[in-house]
């Protein structure tokens, strides 16, 4: 399966941010075997906005599972900014976690008892900044997600295009090197839909930062990709 | 994590469901206060017991008697060495005077059934004869509530126990200062070898101080007088247990004293003392061992107390087990999200751990209030009763040294953490993708 790789050809001239390499991951349901993931190359550069489409259980969210330290290969490897993601212990991929990546959920997953500007400085506890700078760093994160005015609201209280702001708002606080979005669209109306998708594309890329974005939708990929990865049943198919 | 922003966020935790946790820390408040007020009850029992002993000294005392052939209250007859047994009478006050520790030594005279009376009013009385000298004495003055000890010398005086005030229907312990009375008694006094003579003799006596006994020693003695001992050994049947020993066995030795009171400095010392004068041949008598064995009993009863209430506390804690584990079921998701976020196991864990302590805290205080309101009301009910049968002391029933307050706040939050282990190691173990799965 790696073998599929070969050295020296094709060489990206800066260190790819993400380098996975024959990255497989088998579920075993009952005495069956379900490969999820079988065989995925995959590079992906600084700065480059990856979309990956395939329909249902075609292995997407369990690549960004990977690629987000939730999971753990069966074989192959995963390497983000240089570390091993498979030889990590479970708190040193919780750390690493912390670090480098953030999480944007099609079902926004906020603390339901949380304001919007709780669940953003929940985010930044985890990163050790209390106070008066968290409030500030929140309050800023928030307003660039034009939400400025509902930091006090809960997410009971704000639209579901508001509440994926604010999770975008979260997972971007900290300014991870890495932003891993599973159909953030997914649960919104088109119009909605479009203007979140805009604040995807648009904060990554005043910041700097790298996205894999997790899409059935053909249209959304084609729109702000870089390169789509198309996979169907666990396997690339040729890129686009 | 910051240990405040751990607090923060354990927190915020629990005033999500303000019900469910109330009504568990209710329940370990019920048993902390519970647990709290049972031993503060065991405590305060022990104190009223102990502290009018302490108040008069009566720990430092030993009682000392001559032995005799003849079975007494305290034990059979003895046979004596060929030379008898040793006479309790000055010179045996000055050999117990001079070991150490023992700071007096002196006479005490018992008689059972003197009248006193006042008029038309009329009571039977105990009464303890002792010398005018222990006026100096600091426990002596702890125990008058009015007037002063015997003068040497000043003639027939005598100090009412403060219960006589009411009954010989003087109008106030002051009013009965000066007060004359008569004093009754009947009985044998020795006269020539293996004689004496029955005798029936009436004086009239000066109250010049009322004493008043602490605590349960009230009932006990509040109707005793005193007397001084030179008055008293003129009294009818005061020299019975003398005339008797006389009369049954014609002894001829010198008269001695009936009793000795021996007081040591601290009660500790009261063991080796009494030891030392047995030593010497003498029958010793102390509050010090019945004290110790009501010790042993007052622990077992804290120990068994304790017990009850830590059954309690430790259901209580099933409470608690119950709480968390709803609340990390109910929670499955944002552990995945603070999971997602970075949160490591043991992060997880240890919030839920502090959230488990702070419901253990909220109940301990809970208990704090509650018990002690609760034993508040009690001890009023208590001495309502009290008054009402006639005791006049106010019963201090319960007694809550600051050690047992601290020791349930802290106990019930051990109980709590320790409840919290298993549903925080469940949380810790939420497996995040699966907590994350859109439905």
């Amino acid at each position: 399966m790696t073998g599929a790789l070969e050295p020296g050809k094709n060489a990206p001239v800066p260190e790819p941010l993400v380098a996975a390499r024959g990255l497989t991951r088998v579920y075993r349901v009952g005495p069956s075997e379900v490969r999820a993931l079988d065989g995925v190359d995959l590079e992906i550069a600084r700065g480059e906005f990856l979309t990956v489409v395939g329909v249902s259980g075609s292995g997407k969210s369990t690549l960004l599972h990977l690629l987000g330290g939730l999971d753990t290969p069966t074989a192959g490897s995963v390497t983000v900014e240089g570390r091993e993601l498979g030889t990590l212990s479970s708190h040193e991929r919780a750390l690493y976690r912390r670090r480098t990546v953030g999480f944007v959920f099609q079902s926004f997953h906020l603390v339901p008892s949380l304001t919007a500007a709780g669940n953003v400085e929940l985010a930044l506890t985890l990163q050790g900044v209390f106070g008066g700078e968290r409030a500030r760093r929140a309050a800023e994160a928030l307003a660039r997600v034009g939400l400025e005015r509902r930091t006090g609201h809960r997410p009971g209280q704000l639209s579901g295009g508001e509440q994926q702001r604010v999770a975008l708002a979260r997972a971007l606080v900290h300014r991870p090197p890495l932003l891993l979005a599973d159909e953030p669209t997914g649960n919104l109306d088109r119009l909605t839909a479009a203007e979140v998708m805009d604040l995807i594309v648009s904060l990554p890329r005043e910041l700097g930062t790298t996205v894999v974005l997790v899409t059935h939708d053909e249209e959304t990929a084609r729109a702000h990709a870089d390169r789509v990865l198309r996979l169907r049943d666990g396997r690339p198919e040729a890129a686009a | 994590m910051r240990a405040w922003e751990l607090v923060r966020l354990a927190l915020s935790g629990v005033r999500r469901t303000p019900l469910r946790v109330g009504l568990t820390a209710l329940g370990i408040a019920i048993a902390s206060g519970a647990l709290a007020s049972m031993v503060a009850f065991a405590l305060g029992f022990q104190e009223q017991m102990e502290a009018p002993l302490r108040k008069l000294e009566l720990l430092n005392r030993i009682q000392v008697k001559a032995k005799t052939r003849l079975p007494t209250r305290e034990g059979p007859g003895e046979q004596p060495p060929p030379e008898g047994f040793p006479a309790l009478d000055d010179a045996a006050l000055k050999r117990f005077t001079a070991i150490p520790g023992v700071t007096a030594a002196f006479p005490e005279m018992r008689m059972a059934n003197l009248e006193i009376s006042r008029g038309p009013e009329n009571r039977r009385v105990r009464a303890i004869g002792v010398p005018p000298e222990l006026g100096g004495f600091g426990y002596i003055q702890n125990l008058l509530s009015a007037g002063r000890f015997f003068t040497p010398g000043a003639g027939h005086q005598v100090i009412l126990g403060s219960k006589l005030v009411r009954d010989l229907k003087l109008a106030s312990q002051e009013a009965a200062l000066g007060e004359k009375l008569k004093l009754r008694s009947q009985g044998l006094t020795p006269g020539q070898p293996a004689s004496f003579r029955f005798e029936d003799k009436e004086l009239e006596v000066t109250v010049v101080g009322i004493f008043e006994p602490p605590g349960f020693l009230f009932n006990m003695a509040g109707d005793m007088i005193l007397l001084p001992l030179d008055l008293m050994r003129e009294l009818p049947g005061s020299r019975f247990q003398f005339a008797i020993e006389r009369l049954k066995e014609g002894e001829t030795g010198a008269e001695g004293y009936e009793q000795v009171v021996v007081r040591v400095a601290t009660p500790s010392e009261v063991p080796r003392v009494e030891k030392a004068i047995k030593e010497m041949g003498y029958r010793t008598n102390t509050l010090w061992d019945d004290v110790q064995e009501m010790r042993a009993w007052f622990l077992l009863l804290r120990v068994l107390l304790t017990a009850v209430g830590t059954v309690a506390l430790v259901v209580a804690g099933l409470g608690i087990i119950n709480t968390m584990l709803m609340a990390v079921l109910e929670r499955t998701r944002e552990i995945g999200v603070m999971k997602a976020l970075g949160a490591t196991d043991g992060d997880v864990r240890v919030l839920f751990l502090a959230e488990a302590g702070l419901v253990g805290l909220l109940g301990g205080l809970g208990g704090l209030l509650l018990g002690r309101s609760v034993s508040w009301v009690l001890e009023l009910g208590v001495n309502r009763y009290a008054r009402e049968m006639g005791i006049g002391q106010h019963l201090a029933v319960f007694d809550f040294p600051g050690w047992l307050l601290a020791g349930a706040v802290l106990f019930a939050i051990v109980v709590a953490i320790g409840s919290g282990v298993y549903p925080a190691s469940r949380a810790a173990r939420v497996d995040p993708i699966r907590a994350l799965r859109s439905e």
